[in-house]
């Protein structure tokens, strides 16, 4: 598994995955500095304000988004130059192989969380926040956004695998993500749509007390991990029967 | 432990319905080249990708090294090196990173690919991007990869497509000598009866799914010896005498030919012809080439 992760490694790195990685987060830091009017001097609660206001873009579309990218370029490689051919008659186990990539993607987002909290940190020093940081908050919603792609992670890693083209699965996560603006209204199904989690887990509840948001943090989590177990398992059952 | 390095037993794969490889028993011993022959879509390449357990066979059994394939898998393939079809590559990582992508799977020591970087003579490229080789260079770069876990069997499909004639002969001279350096097995496929004929000391024919053939390749060699083909007059009259005489001649009630090749028996046949007043119009040689026996086999649909 180890030899895995480091063959693995010499594949990604000086790939442009990894400037990927930096686009939301930066994206989100210009938001919220240039919202500063929004942030009034001493206001309570301002670090919230600031996390709904920078959290909303990045994970209503870039997170969703980057899933996808990342889930795609980590199996690019392998489509384009005939590598799963290669990689699968050495004497790998395809369970690790695809746990692996799995493993990456996940790793890459929690990449993409720490860089959007960072710039979260930043327009707040700079802006000077009077309040004192509430890393639990911050922590939780990093944490929640980055825990909530672990199902969207495993059906485009399925959805990539299956695919050679790089662009299809692509497709496919832009035309789920859009909706997200939609069904993020929606109580009822907005938990269930796994584009839609990552916001759902990210942004603070009393901010928007509107639709899925007054979902409880239990209900949330507990779908989460449910889907995420159903979207790994079959995935996974189909790579390790898949013909190459 | 049985004596064959790769065994198998009605090995049968179905795809869309229609058998593409089916009941193929392939054997192998150890030292052997093994060429593995067949016309474009025969299904060499599908028997492969089963051996080297890419593809589950819809029936019948994989045995490498004495061990069932869907068993021991992972063991299997640690002594077994590979190039199926075309070579596989990064494109955006160089001939060395590629080698050591895989030596990461390999867990062999790094000098390895110092040392199959020499023997394929890519050692001066070896810091280029590989998206920018040419198929030659490509190809070299996945027998390289192939021979990177020092394997005892070694598994290449049409290992020399796409090499100009001074690289497949370096290349045929590099199979050629594995066996006696380094006590390697190889399988090598191609739908070239020449070039098998120039490396492999078994070969097996493959057409249609079908195993038609499977022997040593001096066997084959000999279905290409040459005959003796007489034209005369009355030539069953003939036929029959020279029978009663002791020669061994056919009659096809078209073309009377005889099966001897050396100049005295020749000589005799004839001579023994004339003295029973058969006028002799003709005699020439026919020979048989292994690629008309190739053609014969395979329903003449075999590309040369
Ligand atoms: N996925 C598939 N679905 C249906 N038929 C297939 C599939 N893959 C291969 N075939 C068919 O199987 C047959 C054997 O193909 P295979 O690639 O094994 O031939 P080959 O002997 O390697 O030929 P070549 O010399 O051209 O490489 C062909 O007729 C091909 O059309
Ligand atoms: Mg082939």
């Amino acid at each position: 598994m180890m030899r895995m992760f480091r063959s693995e490694w010499m594949k990604l790195r000086r790939t442009v995955i990894w400037a990927l990685a930096v686009i939301s987060p930066l994206l989100a830091g210009v938001t919220g500095f240039l919202s500063a009017g929004d942030y009034e001097n001493g206001q309570e609660g301002v670090w919230q304000i600031a996390l709904g206001i920078m959290g909303l873009l990045h994970a209503m579309l870039f997170l969703p988004l980057l899933t996808g990218v990342f889930a795609a370029l980590l199996c690019r490689f392998e489509h384009t130059g005939g590598g799963w051919k290669q990689l699968l008659a050495l004497p790998v186990s395809r369970s690790s192989v695809y746990a692996v990539k799995f493993i990456y993607i996940m790793l890459l987002l929690a990449i993409t969380q720490l860089l959007f909290l960072a710039a979260l940190l930043a327009t707040g020093l700079l802006l000077g926040f009077a309040e004192p940081i509430p890393w639990r908050m911050l922590l939780v919603s990093a944490l929640g956004g980055w825990l909530a792609c672990l199902p969207l992670a495993a059906l485009q890693l399925a959805v990539s695998v299956a695919w050679s083209s790089f662009a299809a699965p692509l497709a496919v996560n832009v035309i789920f993500t859009i909706p997200n603006i939609l069904i993020i209204n929606s109580a009822q199904y907005g938990p269930y749509y796994p584009w839609a989690q990552p916001l759902l887990a990210m942004v603070p509840r009393d901010e928007m007390g509107f639709g899925a948001f007054n979902l409880s943090p239990e209900t949330l989590l507990g779908v989460i991990l449910v889907s995420f177990v159903v979207f790994l398992l079959g995935g996974w059952g189909y790579f390790i029967r898949k013909a190459v | 432990m049985s004596k064959w390095i790769v065994e198998t037993n009605q090995l049968t794969k179905k795809l869309g319905g229609k058998a593409v490889v089916s009941d193929v028993n392939l054997r192998i011993k150890e030292g052997d080249i093994y060429g593995f022959l067949g016309p474009n879509g025969a299904g060499k390449t599908t028997t492969i990708r089963m051996l080297l357990g890419l593809a589950k066979p819809t029936y019948g059994h994989v045995h490498i090294f004495g061990h069932e394939l869907a068993r021991k898998r992972i063991e299997i393939l640690r002594k077994v090196g590979s190039l199926v079809e075309y070579p596989s590559f990064y494109g955006h990582l160089t001939a060395y990173d590629n080698l050591e992508a895989v030596r990461r799977l390999l867990d062999v020591p790094r000098s390895r690919i110092d040392q199959v970087l020499e023997v394929v003579r890519l050692t001066k490229e070896a810091r280029r991007a590989v998206k920018g080789y040419s198929l030659g260079m490509k190809q070299r770069l996945g027998i390289a990869t192939a021979l990177l876990g020092q394997p005892q069997l070694l598994v290449l499909d049409e290992p020399t497509n796409g090499l100009d004639p001074a690289g497949i002969l370096e290349i045929r001279e590099l199979i050629k000598r594995m066996p006696q350096e380094h006590g390697v097995t190889i399988l090598v496929s191609s739908h070239l009866l020449s070039e098998i004929d120039q490396m492999a000391n078994r070969v097996g024919i493959i057409t249609k799914g079908k195993m038609i053939f499977q022997d040593e390749t001096q066997v084959l060699r000999q279905q290409a010896r040459s005959r003796i083909q007489l034209a005369v007059s009355e030539p069953e009259e003939a036929w029959r005498m020279l029978l009663a005489h002791g020669y061994h001649v056919d009659w096809d009630r078209q073309q009377l030919t005889a099966e001897l090749t050396d100049d005295k028996a020749v000589a005799t046949m004839v001579a023994a012809l004339v003295q029973h007043e058969f006028a002799v119009y003709r005699v020439q040689e026919e020979s048989a080439s292994l690629e008309q026996i190739f053609l014969n086999m395979t329903g003449g649909e075999g590309s040369l």
